[in-house]
């Protein structure tokens, strides 16, 4: 039996790839869709088995209410083209109305599936404290369902297909098995990017024909994301496991490294599973959007969301925060706001409250918790802050004849954001919100370097040979990162050198993964830290 | 094009040349508040209505995408 | 013609790759068997610095088996001389590499194989380890790379080590186990977890080869055994060919206190408990009458200079 839960293992990288890119080469197009098609659902049944049903019925039920939103349309639209022009817009509007029940009841059994397999433990066990603090005896039993891996991202693309069907961004699909590819591609299923129709349904129903260079550059990006999962993430794991689990013995210096520590595992996770899914993409030619732009060169926390995960934030903003600042009563509040405060506080009170819900949803999108929502509504409150505080900054930079666009003011604002967002990280990753405050608090008010000074540092999980290497590998990634801030594509550059200088690069990946990779004795393999979400 | 437009953008977002500009949001010159502030101006100076799905970057990108935008809408009135 | 390029271009590549993997694997591989020079569990890996083909009986497993089986005990009765390379929570991927490495140099005429071992899963990915590592030691000496130092570039492999107590860990901690009644009488057989019976089949191809006799033996433990297991053993043993013993169901001959033989609440035996399971064993082999009685030959001198050190340092 085949049995998975990490893009990162055998099985995936030396069985279900190979074989599918194998059959791929060789078969002729109409059986290519077909193999990815075939790939992708032997792929979930491994992840999940018998919650594969929740896929089937999340993409049955996509597929039926897509057609039914369009025929609604199409036949409004004949209506509208016939009646007088007097009447168009009143028609127009209650045909509308109309699909906007449909639309809602389509999403609304997409997202109650999410809701109650994913919240109603988190949910239960609230009502009865809440219970138990009114002095009611009356308690629920908490359930225990079990989720298919992968149902947060699938979701929230089946909900962006709808979405797209009803404001006729994409024509419906008709066709069953293009919409299940679409929903299912494997590479993608786990963890991301969450794609839209538009984006990737045409391509992969298209199966292009295979191509050496594309092959040569996805297996290049794999293996840099292997590297960055298995060189720096996994040996960091045993170090950010023992502090945060044992917090209360370290001083604010472990938890700070621990907090930097984790929001660097975190990103050399997710962006290193992102290389691995978007490289075997490539490799069938097909491109997924990006889902991180170099974070750590962001200027500000809203810069920040627009780099990492952004195709996350990019779904939050299209689908939550412009439908709400722009519904009706909110542009209303707008138009009076701006009269009175102006251009730049005029829209704040609307876009703040339509903010608000993309971050609570954020937070709880990554799991149900108050520490997530606690994180969601830091990053709201910093978002905001940067918002209201803006024309006050450009007014004291301008007095202080301070160039904002001078390199160290903005190293300045990247170390900031930095901090801000190691900050957020260790609430995240805490257990529980009393946890996270308790090390907040010991980072501000305990921060010895006593543990440096007598050395215990080094025996918490991570000798100073790790750090070494994890340090080593944290600036050759900066100085990647730089080149590719000013616009250098690093692996063309490559792919027009000559054939010796590709190998010597190859050999070189190859050989720092198996050389410096945290695999073997001593290590436990990881789970990915974002399918859980 | 309409010269009251680089007016209101103006009014909005000072520092920017909109007539050459052509990556408005992509280059971040304007957040989505600012694009919220414009909307609800252009709504009211041209007498349309912008629905959710227009908000995509082409169409807010260039001072001209935005001009070609309102166009469409006035016609579709 | 492009097919053809790019084939042979591929085909470099691997042999370039190859040849890599083969120099980086000299360096790294451990030149001695001890902890010093790089050497992972040097307990078991003692065996390397015995003399060549002085090891009569092979005991492989996880700790159950250093738990259980006192070689030094065997060889004061006896005068067999058998080693234990049981590692704790080994996997059978590891019994495997052992079993290798002793027919290297070793010629038991007998391999044993504690079962507990049997029903612990071998991932995927360890699996591949494992097996790369077999021909590129730098995949399971990786991360040497801590503490490469100038000699570790000469390449040359010295085993010098030995180890007194022939791989057997001793503890005469008690703590009592309440939980007596494990062995219920059942016909469930527990599911042994895929790929593992490949290579209980792989390590008796070799003993096969080697004309050496796999025995599968299971010590006494209450919290890892129950009738289920056996059955699958026993079913197993069938299926192979091989003899199997397991002391859980031999409590008249056995006679575990499980007030008093157990080091943790049953899960593994202490000296006491060592001492009688080596005792039947020592029977058992005798009764096999494959081997000879070595005290008194010169070349086993070692053995008894062993003893001495072990009865001072155990009290047994």
């Amino acid at each position: 039996m085949l049995s998975l839960s990490s893009y990162f293992s055998v099985t995936y990288l030396a069985l279900i790839l190979p074989v599918t890119v194998v059959l791929y080469a060789v078969l002729p197009q109409r059986f290519r869709r077909l193999v990815l098609l075939a790939a992708s659902y032997i792929f979930f049944w491994a992840v999940s088995e018998k919650l594969l049903v929740f896929l089937l019925a999340a993409t049955c039920s996509i597929h039926y209410f897509g057609l039914w939103l369009a025929d609604m349309q199409r036949e409004s639209d004949a209506c509208i083209a016939a009646a007088p022009k007097e009447q168009r817009k009143e028609l127009r509007r209650q045909a509308l109305r109309k699909q906007r029940v449909v639309l809602a009841f389509a999403i609304g059994s997409q997202l109650g599936t999410l809701l109650v397999l994913k919240y109603t433990p988190f949910f239960t066990s609230n009502i009865n404290s809440l219970l138990q603090f009114a002095g009611s005896s009356v308690q629920f039993e908490i359930p225990a369902f079990v989720m298919p891996i992968g149902i947060s991202f699938y979701t929230m693309q089946a909900m962006s297909y709808l979405f797209d069907v009803y404001r006729k961004i994409i024509p419906a699909d008709r066709n069953l098995f293009r919409l299940a590819l679409f929903m299912s591609f494997f590479p993608q299923i786990m963890e991301g990017p969450i794609c839209r129709y538009s984006e990737t349904a045409e391509q992969l129903w298209e199966a292009p024909k295979m191509q050496y260079q594309n092959f040569l550059s996805g297996i290049q990006r794999i293996f840099y994301g292997v590297m960055k999962k298995l060189v720096v993430a996994d040996r960091l794991n045993l170090f950010i496991k023992n502090i945060f689990s044992g917090y209360e013995n370290y001083d604010g210096f472990v938890i700070a490294v621990a907090a930097v520590c984790y929001t660097l595992q975190l990103y050399m996770d997710f962006s290193g599973t992102m290389d691995l899914v978007i490289g075997s993409g490539e490799i069938f030619g097909i491109t997924m959007p990006e889902n991180f732009k170099r974070p750590f060169f962001s200027a500000s926390i809203s810069e920040f969301w627009k780099r990492w995960h952004i195709t996350l934030g990019a779904w939050f903003k299209d689908y939550i925060f412009y439908p709400m600042s722009m519904s009706k009563p909110l542009k209303k509040l707008t138009v009076k706001a701006r009269k009175k405060l102006g251009n730049h506080f005029g829209p704040l009170i609307a876009g703040t409250i339509a903010l608000f819900c993309v971050w609570l949803s954020n937070g709880l999108w990554h799991g149900a918790g108050w520490h997530y929502i606690f994180f969601g509504m830091y990053h709201f409150a910093l978002i905001l802050c940067g918002s209201i505080f803006e024309p006050f900054a450009l007014k004291i930079t301008g007095k202080l004849h301070i160039s904002r666009s001078s390199r160290p003011y903005r190293c300045m604002q990247i170390i900031r954001t930095g901090i801000l967002v190691c900050i957020g990280e260790l609430f995240f990753r805490a257990h529980g919100l009393r946890a996270g405050l308790v090390m907040f608090k010991k980072m501000v008010t305990d921060f010895r370097l006593t543990t440096v000074w007598d050395q215990s540092f080094f025996t918490l999980g991570m000798d100073r040979h790790d750090f070494l290497i994890t340090a080593v590998f944290v600036v050759f990634l900066f100085i990647i990162g730089i080149y590719q801030e000013k616009g250098v594509v690093l692996r063309q550059c490559l792919a027009r050198r000559n054939v010796c200088v590709q190998y010597l690069c190859f050999y070189a990946l190859i050989m720092f993964v198996v050389i410096f990779g945290a695999y073997g004795r001593g290590y436990v393999p990881v789970d990915p830290m974002y399918a859980g979400f | 094009m309409d010269n009251r437009l680089i007016e209101i953008l103006e009014e909005i977002q000072p520092e920017v040349d909109y007539e050459t500009c052509n990556d408005l949001v992509d280059g971040h010159y304007l957040n989505s508040l600012a694009i919220l502030s414009l909307i609800a101006e252009l709504e009211e100076e041209y007498d349309i209505t912008i629905p959710t799905v227009e908000i995509v970057p082409d169409n807010f990108n260039s001072a001209e995408g935005i001009w070609n935008m309102i166009q469409r809408l006035q016609e579709e009135e | 013609m492009i097919y053809v390029k790019r084939g042979i271009g591929i085909l470099t590549f691997l042999l370039g790759l190859t040849g890599l993997l083969l120099v980086t694997s000299s360096v790294f591989v451990p030149k001695n068997n001890t902890e010093e020079s790089g050497m992972e569990e040097v307990s078991a890996n003692g065996i390397l610095g015995e003399k060549e083909n002085t090891i009569d009986v092979l005991i492989v497993g996880d700790s159950e088996s250093y738990a259980s089986i006192s070689p030094m005990q065997l060889w004061r009765d006896a005068g067999y001389t058998a080693y234990v390379t049981g590692t704790s929570a080994q996997t059978l991927d590891y019994s495997l590499q052992m079993v290798k490495r002793a027919f290297l140099t070793q010629a038991p005429k007998m391999v044993i194989l504690e079962t507990n071992a049997v029903y612990r899963d071998v991932s995927g990915e360890k699996a591949m380890i494992s097996r790369l590592g077999e021909y590129f030691s730098i995949f399971q000496y990786h991360n040497r790379w801590k503490h490469i130092r100038w000699d570790d570039f000469k390449g040359d492999v010295n085993y010098t080590w030995t180890n007194d107590f022939k791989g057997y860990r001793h503890s005469k901690a008690v703590k009592s186990c309440e939980k007596k009644d494990y062995m219920k009488e059942t016909s469930e057989i527990a599911d042994i977890p895929e790929g593992n019976m490949e290579y209980v089949k792989e390590i008796k191809n070799l003993c096969d080869e080697h004309g050496a006799k796999l025995l599968l033996l299971r010590t006494p433990s209450t919290l890892n055994w129950n009738y289920a297991k056996h059955n699958g053993v026993k079913k197993m043993a069938e299926e192979l060919g091989c003899e199997q013993i397991d002391m859980n169901l031999m409590d008249e001959e056995v006679q575990i206190d499980w007030e008093k033989d157990t080091r943790d609440k049953g899960d593994h035996l202490n000296d006491y408990g060592a001492e009688k399971v080596t005792r039947v064993l020592t029977e058992y082999l005798k009764e096999t009458g494959l081997f000879q009685d070595h005290r008194k030959d010169s070349v086993y001198a070692q053995w008894n200079e062993s003893l001495k050190r072990y009865t001072n340092v155990t009290g047994l």
